[in-house]
């Protein structure tokens, strides 16, 4: 995946010891569980070439700002350096104070809108290329003065060059968050039916494809998205598009899928509209590939950042379940050997991702709630023991983990007799002594479910 | 079984493919239900986090050092103790010390079913005192000996004697020394000892056989059992008030300062006419003994 290896790159070289860099990561993870909770949870993207990773930001603040004003000036004269200063213009706008140093100057932004829709397409290239780093300000207010550029940006989706597509699409990206304003402003100019278009002539181009996934999840991120951003995406032909690039390729990697997925999943969220992504077919597309990806794992396949993806998954097949009318289920979740992928899944995160582990087990929750078809499988296929294994672990996965055993155990006397036969039984006797208290309701109502199903008053082996 | 749990616990009806009848009375309700877990859901939020620290650049795929699962603890239900443990095998050995053998009547914890027999017998059992008046009545405690005494005093002289026991034999008190904590402790006010009190005076002459703190000798009627120093580590809360359940005050009394007397509470949130079987707080046994 370019991303991810672009990362271990640029932190190899900088020299930061290991254990700096895992400080320097477990602050920034404060930092975003924080914004999470304050719902400001808000990431952009950066965009670099090759040259530009390679080369090293470490200009002192000053002189950048001086850069700017300079080259700004300098741009304004037409002639053949015009593309090289747009180049280190480009270069000098990586840097923060720069960026507002820029936008404070008289008709800067109407100099770059020129050069953007200007005859010279390297210029072009350049201007888009400093409007991105543009994008990328963490300074809010850098937003709303490049709202000139956006008509431009959008019309520019429909064009055929990759690279310049692409850094369009992430600069409108990366504007979307910023402020309503620029929200509303994109909404007007089109910029729905833009992505969808773009998405649907670029299929077959992953790296456009990408960045339509990137820029749809941060619109569908907004808060008010439900009122007015949703109903329009599944109006339009997003879903299917976005659906339809969801089996990763192989060789260019997980990222488009990732973000598609991610995209499905803020739509599922919603349950007023999410039964129209039911109509797509997004739960049989996405069970399914959760159902070759689980298969995968549980192979020994443990591909990079396959997390990235089997997580949106998971919470899309979830929610869609809790949705999905009981009567079509068998239809809607297609091979009932689902549950196979999703407990290797269990297994493997159980120890390494806990918190994607508990997620596992609530889409196990909604899928064995109405369905013995379901339940039945998990019996046959013997993956009963390794779910009673896993009820020792708190972090609400035991608890969960033990809904779906209440589920199976109300489904059918049969059912219970052979829990029973599987030593639930016992391990109950456990799990009525635990601290937490939902633990020990559950296991009451699952022990008087096992009870009342026995042919004859046996013996209970536990005290 | 006992099972009184609050409303919250109860599920919310949903429609459910259960092969029994709902049971009117009983309170168990659990159905099948799918659960719809909201964008902003907690239960969201480190696969949230992963996902943006990816955007950002910062992803990596190496584990962190952090430990991230843990396994839930065990705690014991009895009412009013609090005990918690990390390990079952804990549990089970608090529950057995402290909870298992323990007289209905007078709540004290007896380390085995027999001597909790012999000590209801002797404390509870009015028949007893009767037939002791005439007859050896008092067993010898070391079991497969067979002995019977007239008093308990004599009982005592042959544990020592015969059997090597030392003289302040915890299982093993006297009336007298029973006696003057009697009056120390009622002295002492405590309007929580109300049912033990009742119970013992009671009974007329007999003795008492429990465990006792092995740090606090006169400290007061103990009446609880005999509590381990590293159970007494594990016990994760401390008592606040008052209304802090007999069996827990052991553990109290021992992390208490020796200054305090050991004062013991009981609480009385279950009404005290319901047992709850063999081995618990309240166990059917001794149920003869109890207040005429």
């Amino acid at each position: 995946m370019w991303r991810l290896n672009k990362v271990r790159h640029k932190a190899g070289r900088q020299g930061d010891s290991l254990e700096e860099l895992r400080l320097k990561r477990r602050e920034h993870e404060k930092a975003l569980r924080q914004a999470r909770r304050d719902r400001q949870l808000v990431s952009k993207r950066l965009l670099l070439t090759e040259d530009e990773e390679q080369s090293e930001v470490t200009m002192d603040t000053t002189s950048g700002e001086q850069d700017v004003v300079s080259l700004f000036h300098k741009l304004q004269h037409s002639g053949p350096e015009r593309e090289a200063h747009l180049k280190a213009l480009s270069k000098a706008l990586r840097d923060p104070s720069a960026q507002l140093t820029f936008i404070k100057q008289e008709n800067s932004m109407h100099l770059l809108v020129g050069l953007l829709t200007g005859s010279d397409a390297q210029c072009r290239l350049q201007a888009v290329q400093c409007l991105h780093k543009l994008s990328h300000s963490p300074h809010t207010n850098v937003a709303p003065a490049c709202l000139p550029a956006t008509p431009y940006l959008l019309t520019y989706l429909s064009g055929q060059s990759t690279k310049f597509t692409e850094l369009c699409l992430y600069t409108l990206g990366n504007l979307c968050p910023d402020s309503d304003a620029v929200k509303e402003k994109l909404l007007a100019q089109g910029i729905i039916p833009a992505l969808a278009s773009c998405i649907e002539n670029q299929r077959y181009n992953l790296a456009v494809v990408e960045a339509v996934g990137f820029t749809l999840s941060q619109l569908l991120q907004a808060k008010d998205a439900a009122e007015k951003i949703i109903p329009m995406v599944l109006a339009s032909s997003l879903p299917s598009s976005l659906l339809s690039v969801l089996t990763p390729d192989p060789k260019f990697g997980l990222a488009p899928a990732i973000e598609c997925a991610w995209c499905l999943h803020y739509l599922a969220c919603s349950s007023e509209y999410s039964r129209e992504l039911l109509a797509h077919g997004a739960l049989l597309q996405c069970s399914s590939l959760l159902l070759s990806l689980g298969g995968a794992v549980a192979e020994g396949n443990r591909e990079e950042g396959l997390e990235l993806l089997v997580c949106p998954l998971l919470r899309c097949v979830g929610n869609l379940l809790s949705i999905c009318p009981v009567d079509s289920l068998s239809s809607q979740v297609g091979d009932v050997r689902l549950v196979v992928s999703l407990c290797a899944l269990l297994q493997t995160y159980i120890h390494t991702q806990p918190a994607l582990a508990r997620e596992t087990a609530w889409v196990l929750n909604n899928l064995t709630a109405h369905s013995s078809a379901v339940c039945s499988a998990l019996l046959t296929l013997s993956l009963v023991p390794g779910l009673i294994q896993l009820l020792p672990f708190s972090q609400g996965i035991n608890t969960m983990v033990l809904r779906v055993l209440a589920n199976i155990a109300h489904k059918k006397k049969e059912f219970c007799v052979q829990l029973a036969r599987l030593g639930l039984l016992s391990t109950l006797c456990a799990t009525l002594k635990m601290a937490d208290q939902e633990m020990v309701t559950l296991s009451l109502e699952v022990l008087f479910v096992l009870l009342v199903s026995r042919p004859q008053a046996d013996n209970i082996p536990c005290s | 079984m006992y099972c009184g749990f609050s409303e919250e616990y109860m599920k919310s009806s949903g429609n459910t493919e259960e092969q029994e009848p709902r049971h009117g009375e009983l309170p168990f309700s659990f159905t099948p239900q799918c659960v719809h877990l909201h964008r902003d859901h907690e239960l969201f939020e480190d696969g949230d986090i992963h996902r943006h620290m990816y955007l950002q650049d910062l992803y990596t795929s190496e584990v962190d050092d952090k430990p991230t699962l843990s396994v839930s603890e065990f705690a014991c239900h009895i009412s009013g103790c609090s005990a918690v443990f990390s390990a079952l095998e804990e549990y089970e050995h608090h529950y057995n010390s402290l909870h298992r053998h323990v007289c209905c009547s007078c709540r004290r914890s007896l380390p085995s079913a027999r001597l909790l027999d012999i000590h209801i017998q002797e404390w509870h059992d009015s028949l007893f005192t009767i037939l002791a008046q005439r007859q050896d009545m008092y067993q010898c405690l070391v079991e497969g000996c067979g002995q019977k005494f007239r008093t308990s005093k004599h009982r005592k002289d042959h544990l020592i004697r015969i059997h090597k026991y030392p003289p302040d034999f915890r299982f093993d008190k006297t009336k007298k020394d029973k006696g003057i904590r009697e009056t120390k402790r009622l002295q002492q006010k405590d309007t929580n000892m109300e049912v033990v009190d009742d119970v013992c005076e009671s009974e007329g002459v007999c003795e008492v056989m429990c465990g006792v703190l092995s740090d606090q000798p006169e400290q007061g009627e103990s009446m609880e059992t005999h509590v381990s120093e590293e159970e007494a580590a594990c016990m994760a809360k401390p008592a606040a008030t008052e209304e802090h359940a007999g069996l827990s005050a052991a553990v109290h009394g021992n992390e208490c300062s020796s200054t305090e007397t050991l004062k013991p509470r009981y609480s009385y949130r279950v009404p005290s006419t319901v047992c709850f079987g063999h081995g618990s707080i309240r166990g059917f046994r001794g149920r003869r003994g109890r207040r005429k």
